[in-house]
């Protein structure tokens, strides 16, 4: 494959289209806005946002769930944004998923054999009994043993779950992970168990990473790169040491300060630093200049009209504000 | 504590289960062999014997033309249970699979096919089954598919709806991502979940079949005679009521318990394969007797808001008994002070908190300790009086603010509610306090706002409509369970700045739930930290972080993930929180501890004073180090 990378999407646009009883006309929501990304083979590209931020959409457009508006996505030779979510098999099995919620992802009727071996029915033409061995493989590799096999969903914990999700996940050794919070809902003790098995995992199988997240730091441990959305644009993205250590974006500093700090006497300098904050009330989008301008504590007056193209950083990689460019005049490249 | 040795839930099932079967297999066993059991022959007429009453000839009588009334009632139950199942399965077959297909499909099959469905069921059934009767001609097996066909409509929306709901479901997308074709997640996927509903739609069914076959039966477009069945029967019976009124009691009866047994073997078979159902775990350790506080009991001071004393909650289990779900709880609050009650999911902060208000619910109760607040003990309040606590003494905010304000009424008039119930205020009064409530909680344009339904605010604005709620009757203590846990971080740090600006005003005692430690570390002055249902360590919260004493805190803290830069493997605690029915006798973390020793096996008590420990290694391990 050489230096290109597994997947390159470029220029995205995700929209859903809404329409209330009393509208002739559906009223477009952009979901995602113009997204360029790419992930080399056996990489990570952590995705980072809050809610509304639509790294959900990308995820969801990158796995052919809900149609591309505009853009394109090639996914190793395969054109996807042209399949109109109608992968392929070629394409399904190489670019798997695991969601967020590990009780509703799991089919309740289902046993755990009947979950893991379900890609392998639906693409291979194994035996039983190779399937059944291939099943057992995988339910040792996430640290579970074949006296699960027969039991349900609901006989397990959040954690253990999450482990049933990934093994089935692996089961045809996908070259694209699509990791949609796999943390989130799971207690702190366990977070970092299933962080250490994705990490793991991936260095042994090659597989590369579409990490979504809302935790900065969770993401960081185990991302090359970090991207981070608002409002359906990319704002910042970059090496992961670099975007979490340096953040250039006001938006991303943001992100991480809102994070308390461990240690109780620096928070409480650096609380005492800020005031209580009425509720951000303007409109959040914010349809001409930065998408950060209603919120930004450094907003220039060029910000209200001119939306910032991406300006790299030193470092490496790039983010969308003036304030990156007017520290760096000279360069501005993608 | 007191163990119920009865399983009123599995007893009350066998109890239906069993009669309710047997009747079902005794009807299957005659039904069958019915030429063998029946005495006489059911077609067989003899006017002399006509309107016999019950004798030792004729068990229960004879009918108008002296035929015998059991013969025809067993002869009658082979029509009924051929046509029940007849009609149940032309319901069935029809109606579940092109319920599916429309639910998945949806656009314009749906459209076209439900209309058609509609206008089905707008009729009354039985003129229906008259109409396809009359195309079809009399007859019973006639009778059962135009039936089948009236039936199949429940059929089909019941599946249209059950897909509806499922393809929602994280696990089709999932399926979707495999590459599972479209038949293959329904059929494969979707299709098991619907047996729950089925089962009661088929027992339903199969009643209201037979009913319809006596009713059809009884106009003549049923079994025409002489044929019997339990329609016909009833049919004769309502001729002949003047001269043998006994007729009808056989075939009535026979249809009575025959739908009822159906419809409580299907409760109990729709309840047995309830998906999602926890199979019951049997304990490992017997339910220990948990010993009673052995810390001192101490009395309150007199600047406590809150003083919770070795507090033991039990919680009911299906079989029966009672577990405890919190032991051994001892807390104190002070005025104006910040206690954070942490630990993970599972663990029993949640409990307490309820607790405190009473609202545990019917499912569990306080056997042991006291709960006392502001010098009254509520642990022997009744319903009434907890009612009057709640919201003048203590309030409380909720983790998700949008499922916590009640959809129905405006903001406003939820904060004024409060306000005329529990201050008497009038209308007007009420609602201009809302509206500076709101203000105070840091929502522009308030007056606004206040005439706006919870959806159409954001989670951060909703909560602190929630905390606007809470504060109104000014409450001396603000139970705060997990507030900022379904927030964005940057609304998290708006909404933690809310909280500690208000006590400044307000003066309320927060007890601030959360599993997250970071979150403690911006708003607590103290940390109690709760594993299995026990406090297992409780202190000042920069002692806590600066030198955490617990195995457990510590690692809490080093899993925490800014807690390090480095690259995984991050730390981890092993294994998972037991369920509080496998809780070890001795040191509940035990199991999951690097430092557990033998001794850690027997009953470990809480020391200090100031600050507390439950570990019996905590001065000889140095845990600041691993972090």
């Amino acid at each position: 494959m050489g230096d290109k990378p597994l997947i390159e999407i470029n220029d995205l646009w995700v929209t859903y289209w809404a329409r209330s009883a009393f509208q002739l006309r559906s009223k477009p929501f952009h979901a995602v806005k113009g997204v360029s990304l790419s992930i080399k083979a056996g990489q990570t590209l952590g995705i980072v946002g809050e809610s509304g931020s639509g790294k959900s959409s990308l995820a969801n457009a990158v796995l052919g769930l809900v149609p591309v508006e505009s853009g394109t996505i090639r996914f190793d030779q395969h054109e996807l944004s042209a399949m109109k979510t109608r992968y392929p098999a070629a394409v399904r099995k190489q670019i798997q998923a695991v969601f967020q919620d590990p009780f509703s992802s799991l089919n309740p009727s289902m046993t755990v054999e009947d979950i893991i071996s379900e890609p392998l029915r639906v693409h291979t033409k194994m035996s039983n009994d190779q399937r059944r061995d291939l099943v057992v493989e995988l339910l040792e590799l996430v640290s579970l043993s074949k006296d699960h096999l027969k039991r349900h969903p609901h006989e397990f914990s959040g954690g253990q779950r999450q482990r049933i999700a990934i093994a089935s996940a692996l089961a045809l050794q996908p070259k694209l992970l699509v990791l949609d919070e796999p943390v989130s809902a799971l207690d702190v003790s366990t977070q970092n168990q299933i962080i250490n098995l994705l990490y793991e995992r991936r260095d042994a199988l090659g597989i590369a990473y579409m990490l979504i997240a809302h935790d900065l730091a969770l993401v960081h441990h185990i991302s090359d790169r970090i991207a981070v959305m608002y409002l359906g644009h990319i704002v910042e993205e970059g090496p992961a040491d670099r975007v979490y250590k340096n953040p250039a974006h006001p938006y991303t500093k943001a992100l991480l300060e809102a994070v308390p700090l461990l240690d109780p006497a620096k928070q409480r300098a650096r609380r005492a630093a800020r005031k209580a904050q009425p509720a951000y009330d303007t409109p959040r989008d914010a349809q001409v200049g930065c998408p950060y301008k209603n919120r930004c504590a450094q907003v220039l007056p060029k910000c209200q009209t001119q939306a910032p193209t991406p300006f790299s950083v030193k470092g490496g990689g790039v983010a969308s504000c003036f304030l990156v460019a007017d520290a760096q005049p000279t360069s501005e490249a993608l | 504590m007191k163990t119920a040795t009865k399983n009123p839930y599995n007893a009350s099932m066998l109890a239906v289960a069993i009669p309710a079967s047997t009747i079902l297999i005794l009807l299957v066993i005659v039904s069958i062999g019915a030429e063998w059991i029946a005495p006489y022959d059911p077609l067989k007429q003899s006017l002399r014997e006509a309107l016999q009453s019950p004798s030792s000839v004729h068990w229960l009588g004879t009918d108008n033309l002296g035929r015998d009334v059991l013969s025809r009632l067993i002869f009658g139950g082979r029509i009924a249970l051929i046509s029940s199942l007849e009609a149940t399965l032309i319901a069935v077959v029809l109606g579940v699979p092109l319920g599916l297909f429309i639910g998945y499909r949806g656009g314009w099959w749906d459209w076209a096919v439900m209309r058609l469905v509609e206008a089905v069921v707008s009729i009354p059934g039985i003129m229906v089954a008259i109409v396809i009767i009359a195309i079809l001609g009399p007859g019973l097996h006639r009778a059962m598919i135009a039936l089948g066909i009236l039936y199949s409509t429940a059929f089909l929306r019941l599946a249209r709806s059950v897909v509806l709901a499922e393809r929602e479901e994280v696990y089709v997308k999932a399926a979707r991502v495999i590459g599972a074709s479209s038949n293959r997640i329904l059929l494969r996927h979707i299709l098991p979940n619907i047996a729950p509903p089925l089962i009661i739609q088929v027992t339903l069914t199969i009643g209201a079949v037979l009913l319809a076959e006596a009713g059809l039966s009884f106009v003549g477009l049923g079994v025409q005679p002489p044929g019997a069945s339990w329609g016909t029967m009833l049919n004769t019976a309502a001729t002949y009521m003047a001269l043998n009124a006994f007729l009808a009691v056989p075939p009535g009866l026979a249809i009575v318990i025959t739908v009822l047994s159906v419809n409580l073997l299907g409760d109990v078979l729709r309840d047995s394969v309830g998906r999602g159902i926890a199979v019951s775990v049997k304990p490992t350790t017997p339910t220990a007797k948990f010993a009673e506080s052995t810390t001192t009991t101490s009395q309150p001071n007199a600047d406590d808001i809150l003083h919770i004393q070795g507090l033991q909650v039990v919680v009911n289990s299906k079989d029966g008994s009672e577990f405890p779900v919190i032991t051994d709880l001892s807390f104190s609050i002070k005025k104006g002070e910040t206690l954070g009650l942490v630990g993970e999911s599972g663990c029993g902060k949640t409990i307490t908190g309820l607790s405190i208000l009473g609202l545990i619910g019917t499912g569990g109760r306080v056997t042991h300790g006291t709960i006392n607040l502001n010098n009254t003990e509520l642990t022997a309040f009744s319903t009434q009086q907890m009612e009057q606590i709640r919201g003048d003494e203590v309030a409380m905010v909720f983790q998700d603010p949008t499922t916590s304000l009640n959809p129905a009424f405006t903001v406003g008039d939820q904060i004024a509610e409060v306000l005329r119930v529990k201050q008497g205020m009038t209308k007007k009064q009420a609602w201009a306090r809302a509206v500076e409530l709101i203000d105070r909680v840091g929502i522009t344009r308030p007056a606004e706002r206040a005439k706006a339904y919870p959806h159409e605010l954001s989670g951060g604005m909703a909560q602190r409509i929630a905390i606007a709620r809470a504060l109104s009757c000014n409450p001396k203590l603000l139970i705060a369970d997990e507030p900022t846990t379904a927030l964005d971080v940057t609304i998290q740090q708006e909404i933690l700045d809310l909280f500690r600006d208000l006590q400044d005003e307000f003066g309320m005692a927060i007890l601030f739930v959360t599993h997250d430690l970071a979150v403690a570390a911006d708003i607590c002055d103290r940390v109690c930290v709760m594993y299995a249902g026990e406090l297992v360590e409780m202190a000042n919260i920069d002692e806590l972080f600066a030198t955490p004493r617990h195995p457990y805190t510590a690692g809490l803290l080093s899993a925490m993930p800014h807690a390090s830069d480095r690259k995984p493997p991050l730390p981890t605690i092993k294994g998972t929180v037991p369920v509080p029915k496998l809780w070890p006798t001795g040191c509940r973390f035990s199991e999951r501890c690097d430092y557990s020793q033998k001794a850690c096996e027997q009953l470990i008590t809480l020391t200090g004073t100031t600050s507390q420990v439950r570990c019996i290694r905590a001065n000889e391990i140095n845990l600041g180090a691993s972090i």
